[in-house]
């Protein structure tokens, strides 16, 4: 039996209007599906278009054509309210800047989105210290954003990310505030969840070696998807494949 | 998200910036402290007005001799009423008690004490005008006017003033050349603020006019105070007063009064009014106050929204609605307006009650509406100057405030 996709895209384009008058398409006609248990990277140089890309598939942004499906559920035309109930079900966002509130404790950052979805108190701690259990990070349940080291802040995001049992990790640059140390330990982390868990990860990044972490690579140039298979022996066959748009 | 999340989460917020929320609510505070400091000065204004009334009675109406005004003239001095006048008014149906009343100063002497207050004659039926009631012995009763009695009341306070024993009565006391038996001392009324009436002396009118002050028209009447029973229409017993006075003095129709009627029930509600207006002014004057205290928390929430643009961001992308962040901050503001409100009414009746009665030795009333008016100002305000910025916050887009540094 086939299981449902996580995300099916079919021909998304996106336009933004321009302030001089007109308007310029960031995407073109961007198809792809990722299936249950994948670890997928989408990889692209900056003004690629791959954080509008990214924006989409997070529900924080629809698009302006095409259809795209969450895990079966039709969202390409869903109100801003609908959307966040969408994103505090399905996804979990991990970002480059960490983006936890500073004056909460770790302990009720990672409650925020049980907060929202409306569970009781006992269960959100529940759920919140078992989180923290799995990131190592269970006795700083009282400890400020600020004073953890970087490494630390994204384990918090990640348990965040996945306190809601999102059905995908969604991370935009998730090293790209950290030293490579700490880099690698967070892409560690990820590949194990991946693996033993089998939590589906979409991840953003413009670096190759962190793309190697992953299984599958979307190569995105100009806003076409110009390679999308998986993780080549090394970048220049991703780079060969924007001759296909440069010829256009 | 429950009541305890909204709550907690306002709370965390406003504790989060300490310095800033202790301003805006210090706004509020010295508001809604003003609002209720005013409106106890003037319910303590009314009040007083209704004390001073009510140890008179409402139901009081007093007869002055002389037209009200003649060209601009006072013609107080004509000896326009008499004792007859008394005794026809009496009849009258709604009149319960009634007394001429002569006023004159003296110097009373008891022993080697003296003491100058203010003495007046009357009827026995002052004693139910004025609500006197009986301390010691008996008032004076219709045989002592009848008999020019050297007898005399005194108050509690003259009493005092002259040393005399606890229980006067049977004491003499010397007015002018005059010899006067003390049967009896009235209670204390406390001070009406309207010239005390717990220090003077009553005799009978006739025992006044005829051997303290030896007055040449005996049987004229300066001023007449009756006291109407409890239901009746004061209107209506002006207006039989007005036509009896007219019919005994003989006055053509078109002449004016020979005598002025003060109706104390007016007297009292033209005061009252006049408080009201007073009262109103003041609160006009201190809800001014509130509302740049609440202009002051509707900038702090629109300060706080584009700092927290970051924030709000956050909350959007793991799933906060529109109507979430909207409430969320809503109550950011309604709970600054409802801290303020609550240390504002606390203080404004601490305040007033105690300049009222520590400094002033004055029963300050307190009344349940400033509470009232505060909670629901508090609320109203709260909402009023965080809508604005509670929509500002709840439409940012999540993307762009994500970005936002």
């Amino acid at each position: 039996m086939k299981s449902t996709p996580i995300i099916s895209m079919k021909k998304i384009c996106k336009t933004f209007p321009l302030e001089v008058g007109g308007e310029q398409q960031v995407l073109f006609d961007i198809s792809f599906t990722i299936n249950p248990g994948e670890f997928v990277a989408i990889m692209g140089p900056s003004g690629s278009g791959k954080s509008t890309c990214m924006n989409i598939i997070g529900a924080l942004d629809s698009a302006t054509s095409g259809t795209y499906e969450l895990y079966g559920k039709d969202i390409t035309t869903l109100t801003p309210d609908e959307l966040a109930k969408i994103r505090n079900e399905y996804i979990g966002f991990v970002f480059q800047n960490f983006n936890l509130l500073p004056k909460r404790n770790i302990l009720d950052n990672v409650m925020l989105p049980l907060m929202y979805r409306g569970l009781p108190m006992s269960e959100r701690l529940e759920r919140a210290r078992e989180m923290l259990n799995l990131v190592n990070l269970e006795n700083f349940e009282t400890y400020l954003p600020t004073q953890l080291s970087g490494g630390m802040k994204q384990r918090v995001a990640i348990a965040r990310a996945l306190a809601g049992d999102p059905k995908l990790i969604l991370a935009d640059e998730p090293t790209g505030a950290l030293d490579s140390k700490m880099g690698n330990e967070i892409l560690r982390f990820f590949k194990k969840l991946n693996k033993e868990l089998g939590i589906t990860i979409i991840m953003i990044t413009h670096e190759f070696e962190i793309a190697q972490y992953a299984n599958r690579v979307i190569h995105i140039y100009d806003g076409h998807i110009t390679f999308d298979g998986p993780i080549p022996k090394n970048e220049s066959v991703l780079l060969k494949s924007e001759q296909k748009v440069r010829k256009k | 998200m429950t009541f305890y999340d909204i709550a907690h989460e306002s709370w965390l917020s406003i504790s989060g910036n300490k310095m800033r929320s202790f301003l805006t609510v210090l706004g509020i505070v010295i508001g809604i402290m003003a609002v209720v400091v005013m409106v106890a000065v003037g319910e303590t204004v009314q009040q007083s007005i209704t004390d001073q009334f009510s140890s008179l009675g409402t139901n009081t109406i007093m007869i002055r001799a002389g037209a009200a005004q003649s060209a601009g003239v006072r013609g107080g001095n004509r000896m326009t009423l008499t004792m007859d006048d008394v005794q026809y008014l009496s009849q009258l149906p709604d009149v319960a008690a009634l007394s001429p009343v002569e006023n004159s100063s003296a110097q009373v002497v008891y022993g080697n004490k003296n003491w100058a207050t203010s003495m007046v004659g009357v009827y026995p039926g002052y004693a139910t005008v004025q609500n006197l009631e009986m301390e010691y012995g008996t008032f004076i009763d219709m045989s002592a006017v009848r008999n020019a009695a050297t007898y005399a009341v005194i108050g509690p306070d003259t009493a005092e003033e002259l040393g005399m024993p606890k229980n006067p009565v049977g004491e003499i006391i010397r007015v002018r050349n005059t010899p006067l038996t003390v049967i009896g001392v009235t209670k204390a009324k406390g001070d009406s603020g309207m010239g005390s009436q717990d220090d003077m002396i009553i005799v009978p009118i006739t025992t006044l006019k005829k051997r303290i002050t030896g007055s040449r028209f005996p049987n004229s009447v300066n001023m007449i105070s009756l006291k109407l029973y409890q239901d009746s229409d004061n209107n209506i017993a002006t207006e039989q007063i007005t036509a009896l006075l007219r019919q005994r003095h003989k006055l053509k129709d078109g002449a004016a009064d020979d005598f002025q009627i003060t109706d104390m029930k007016q007297v009292m509600e033209t005061m009252n009014t006049v408080s009201s207006y007073l009262t109103l002014l003041l609160v006009a004057i201190a809800a001014v106050s509130l509302l740049v205290g609440s202009i002051g928390i509707m900038n702090m929430m629109l300060v706080s929204v584009a700092e927290r643009t970051r924030e709000i961001g956050i909350r959007k992308a793991i799933g906060a609605q529109e109507s979430t962040i909207i409430t969320q901050f809503l109550s950011e503001s309604i709970l600054i307006s409802f801290i303020g409100s609550m240390f504002g009414l606390v203080i404004g009746v601490g305040l007033s009650q105690g300049v009222g009665r520590l400094i002033l030795h004055y029963n300050v009333p307190f009344s349940i509406w400033p509470v009232v008016v505060s909670i629901s100002v508090a609320a109203v305000v709260g909402l009023a100057s965080g809508v604005m910025p509670a929509i500002k916050a709840a439409k940012l887009n999540p993307i762009d405030s994500l970005r936002y540094e």
